[in-house]
């Protein structure tokens, strides 16, 4: 089966943990992620410049890892990310910003990118919250 | 054909983005023209309130937004009459055109969508 | 088309779980992670209710949620790990996460 899984929550959340742990338990179970969308706080997650104390979790780092890892599409959602201060090198000099946090494996798009994942998908689950 | 969204909006307009980035995840899909409803629950009804001043608070008006939704295709706007009634709104404090549904009609409305997403 | 609804806010402190249960059609399946699992601590009023629900209404709480919080779940629930969260998000049409 084919699931987009989206992401609303920061690193530091549980709901960034409990995303990873479901989408690592679906490839697991010979399923197919054709998307991950992080949109609201779920941009956080994708931030490279997260530095997490060497003996807490690095929910951001091994979000990048297993992106990278299974070459998943991951994408952020570029309006959620420039209002929190996640952008990539691009957007950090059309904006005249010091600090660019998004790269690859990520890419910065728009909302186009969720609708076209509901439709394509056999299932949509969303993380959030605590 | 088309996987309808059926989109569960729940957020108090000043309290943070999340009522306006609700909105833009429909005001997009409209402007793909797939099928989507949006439907004000909880504390998400508080954004129906018309006569709001978003501007003492240096927001954007979101009711301008609201109000464009059938312009982007979203006809189909609906709101929970029990998160109504519990927050004391009546119908003509409400600045858009909603279907008021009972929790029997809320019921029938989730399972009638391929996909829900509640924010 | 049966949902499977997810909650993740403590029931104490937020009205989600409320108001989802009144959403809930016959055949749907309503799981507890994070802080919602806090819904099944026995002697409240919220756990009373979850085990009162109809039976055609699948019950569901996530491991270890359950298990790092020190909670007993009644028997009513069932806790599942990572790969049973996934098989329940397929034996639903759909999901509605309560974010």
């Amino acid at each position: 089966m084919k699931f987009a899984i989206a992401l609303h929550a920061p690193a530091h959340s549980p709901a960034a943990r409990r995303a990873l742990r479901f989408a690592e338990a679906a490839l697991a179970g010979g399923h197919e992620i054709m998307r991950l969308f992080f949109y609201q706080d779920g941009v956080h997650s994708a931030s490279s410049t997260v530095v997490s104390p060497q003996d807490e979790l690095d929910t951001a780092r091994q979000w990048r890892e297993f992106v990278a890892q299974h070459q998943l599409d991951a994408v952020v959602c570029i309006a959620a990310a420039l209002r929190r201060g996640e952008l990539n090198t691009e957007e950090a000099q059309r904006y005249q910003r010091s600090a660019a946090s998004i790269d690859a494996p990520w890419a910065l798009s728009g909302l186009g990118q969720l609708h076209e994942a509901i439709q394509q998908c056999d299932r949509l689950i969303c993380f959030g919250g605590h | 054909m088309a996987q309808s969204l059926l989109l569960i909006s729940r957020q108090a307009p000043w309290s943070g983005p999340g009522a306006r980035e609700a909105l833009d995840i429909a005001l997009a899909g409209g402007a793909f023209d797939l099928p989507l409803a949006l439907l004000f629950l909880d504390d998400g009804v508080f954004q129906l309130r018309k006569d709001q001043q978003a501007v003492l608070l240096q927001q954007k008006d979101l009711a301008a937004n609201l109000q464009a939704l059938p312009l982007f295709g979203v006809e189909e706007l609906y709101a929970c009459q029990r998160s109504l009634v519990e927050r004391g709104l009546v119908a003509d404090q409400l600045g858009l055109p909603v279907s008021v549904l009972d929790d029997d009609a809320l019921r029938a409305l989730l399972g009638r969508f391929d996909q829900v997403m509640t924010i | 088309m049966s949902t499977l609804h997810i909650l993740t806010h403590s029931p104490f402190a937020d009205s989600r779980l409320a108001s989802c249960l009144r959403l809930l059609s016959a055949d749907d399946g309503l799981l507890l992670c994070g802080d919602a699992v806090y819904a099944l601590q026995n002697g409240t009023r919220t756990c009373e209710a979850l085990e009162l629900m109809p039976s055609s209404i699948g019950l569901y709480a996530l491991q270890e949620d359950v298990q790092a919080r020190a909670l007993q779940v009644p028997e009513r629930v069932q806790c599942i790990d990572y790969p049973q969260f996934v098989a329940l998000t397929l034996q639903h049409a759909k999901v509605n996460s309560w974010l």
